[in-house]
């Protein structure tokens, strides 16, 4: 039986960041992924000669290489990759779309946005530099319970609509919960995205995961593709074998699991029985669809920011929608709009909706194909009031839906954010079983890398 | 090994993690941290390294021995001298 000082069950961002610290120092280390390719939420497709990319916006935590104690440099230089030769283009300029025309524009730079807020809620300022203030002397990585951002921002900001016009990008880019979010979560994602801000890398997502691919073989790390985690084998309270669909078995001295909570559970269900996930499956998931436009219709739409997050319903409500998709809020993101990017043939428009899950997984298959046309014709004539009708210009479209996201990454309920209840320790009742990725509690790009990294030292490096 | 060598090895350690440390004015009794902006998840990197190399295996509670170049020498030499 083949046999792995550390077997890591997922090759997502989390998975690779994991299993490139472990190899670094010499473990022998296996990443088993269920996929033909790496990356998870974060990958990439091939349609008609394009390759599309499935998660990608922008990534968050921008800085410049000079800033060493910033999250993305140290996570760089704790998967011993050159921060210097790794080349990013920074978001032009992004607004946050509220009803009544009211709009908040930001940047990598933190003053347009406090100047829109000076300009938007003169009587808010104060707060707001008061909040910026708190914010930035706060550490939310000590482990804290659940607490109330909505509340907490009531008496921080005392104003109902900057607080949800704060909230929303950061709830769209990195909250499980409906409705409200944990006041460290929000924290960390706003020095995430207004204190530090978006990027993109040079090249696309494959180039990234090329990347870290790459630097894992060469240290030493191996991957297996196509080869989905089965269950464990429990001894005294411990994964003794890590066994895959096929039947084979795979001997481990400690597991790392990316798969997200409920999963993992289903690995360690004994034979009899499933096991109970009910609270740990997330709801909040998304549709994403992607319009390919040429480029020349750039100039008839509003398309000189990089992101708008709107949303048009009154109250505003983060939640799964009751219908299949919420068309009144959503991302328009162009990723082709970043400094220094050179302009194609062709530019790319994507729109994430918050969805429903169990509505879309009840449609036989050709409603389903139907339901996909007639949401993706809705979003664009609702997208089409704030930004300009493009829908008849559209050379390509793709869709991806709550299933098509369980389907390709085994997120329960395709919850992109996972599960409501965070295990930040990332412990299980396994001694030597532990999670790392989105249920551990960081989320997004960059911080599913450094919940990979963190959990490794945490866990392995310290108690070794 | 020597102490010079303990300290060069340690040196070579740190250039490694970070790519633009200045090592070479470093001031022996001065904690480490303070001279070169790094952070406690860098300083995992010197203990794992030491392990890697030498598979010497330096309990959490002995990490304060290594804040300064020559406590870490101090620590190191009786640890590393079969090396
Ligand atoms: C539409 C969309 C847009 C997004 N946009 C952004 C963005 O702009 N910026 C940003 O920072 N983040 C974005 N994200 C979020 C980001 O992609 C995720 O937070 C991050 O990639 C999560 O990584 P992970 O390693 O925790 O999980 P995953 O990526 O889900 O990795 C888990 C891996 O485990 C594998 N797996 C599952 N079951 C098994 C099994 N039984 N055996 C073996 N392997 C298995 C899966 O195939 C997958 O590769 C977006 C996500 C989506 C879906």
């Amino acid at each position: 039986m083949a046999s792995y000082d550390q077997v890591i069950i997922g090759g997502g961002l989390s998975g690779l960041a994991a299993g490139i610290r472990l190899a670094r120092f010499g473990y022998k280390v296996l990443i088993l992924e269920k996929h033909a390719i790496a990356g998870g939420l974060n990958s990439y497709y091939y349609r008609q000669g394009r390759l599309l990319e499935t998660g990608l916006h922008a990534m968050t935590n921008y800085a410049p290489p000079v800033s060493k104690s910033a999250p993305l440099n140290r996570l760089f230089r704790q998967l011993k990759l050159s921060r210097k030769k790794f080349l990013t283009h920074q978001q032009l300029r992004s607004t946050i779309y509220f009803p009544d025309g009211h709009a908040l524009s930001f940047s990598n730079d933190l003053e347009l946005l406090r100047g829109e807020v000076a300009r938007l809620f003169p009587g808010s300022i104060n707060r707001f530099n008061s909040l910026v203030e708190l914010i930035d002397r706060y550490d939310p990585f000590v482990n804290r319970p659940w607490r109330s951002a909505k509340d907490r921002l009531h008496e921080l900001l005392d104003n109902e609509r900057l607080l949800n016009m704060l909230l929303w990008p950061l709830m769209m880019y990195g909250n499980c919960n409906e409705h409200d979010m944990d006041f460290d979560q929000f924290v960390i994602m706003f020095q995430a995205v207004f204190l530090e801000g978006f990027f993109r890398p040079a090249g696309n997502i494959k180039d990234f995961l090329d990347l870290l691919l790459g630097h894992y073989r060469a240290l030493g790390g191996e991957i297996r593709f196509r080869a989905p985690v089965k269950h464990f084998a429990i001894v005294d309270k411990q994964v003794n074998t890590v066994v895959l669909e096929s039947g084979e078995e795979i001997a481990a001295g400690q597991v790392i699991s990316t798969v997200g909570y409920p999963a993992t559970l289903q690995f360690m269900a004994s034979e009899s029985g499933p096991a109970e996930t009910a609270g740990y499956r997330g709801r909040m998931s998304f549709i994403e669809i992607i319009n390919i436009l040429p480029s020349e219709y750039r100039k008839k739409i509003r398309s000189d920011e990089t992101i708008i997050f709107y949303n048009l319903d009154e109250p505003f409500d983060y939640c799964c929608p009751d219908e299949a998709v919420n068309v009144n809020c959503g991302v328009i993101c162009f990723p082709d709009n970043f400094h220094d990017l050179a302009p194609g043939a062709e530019f790319q428009l994507r729109v994430t909706h918050p969805a429903n899950y169990q509505v879309w997984k009840s449609y036989a298959p050709e409603e389903y194909a139907t339901m996909k046309k007639l949401w993706a014709d809705r979003s664009a004539g609702k997208v089409g009031e704030i930004i300009g009708n493009y829908r008849e210009k559209v050379l390509y479209q793709d869709v991806f839906t709550p299933t098509t996201i369980e389907k390709f990454t085994g997120k329960a309920n395709g919850a992109i954010y996972g599960s409501p209840i965070k295990l930040k320790e990332g412990t299980t009742p396994l001694a030597n079983l532990f999670v790392a990725g989105t249920d551990q509690g960081y989320l997004g790009i960059v911080g599913a890398m450094l919940s990979g990294v963190t959990m490794v030292n945490k866990h392995i490096f310290k108690e070794n | 090994m020597t102490r010079d060598e303990i300290k060069d090895v340690i040196l070579e350690i740190i250039q490694d993690i970070d790519e633009d440390g200045e090592v070479e004015n470093l001031n022996a009794d001065e904690p480490l941290r303070d001279q070169l902006d790094l952070d406690s998840m860098d300083f995992l990197d010197i203990v794992m390294e030491l392990r890697k190399r030498y598979q010497l295996q330096i309990p959490e509670g002995d990490y304060p021995e290594l804040a300064s170049l020559a406590s870490c020498v101090n620590y190191l030499e009786p640890r590393l001298k079969d090396v």
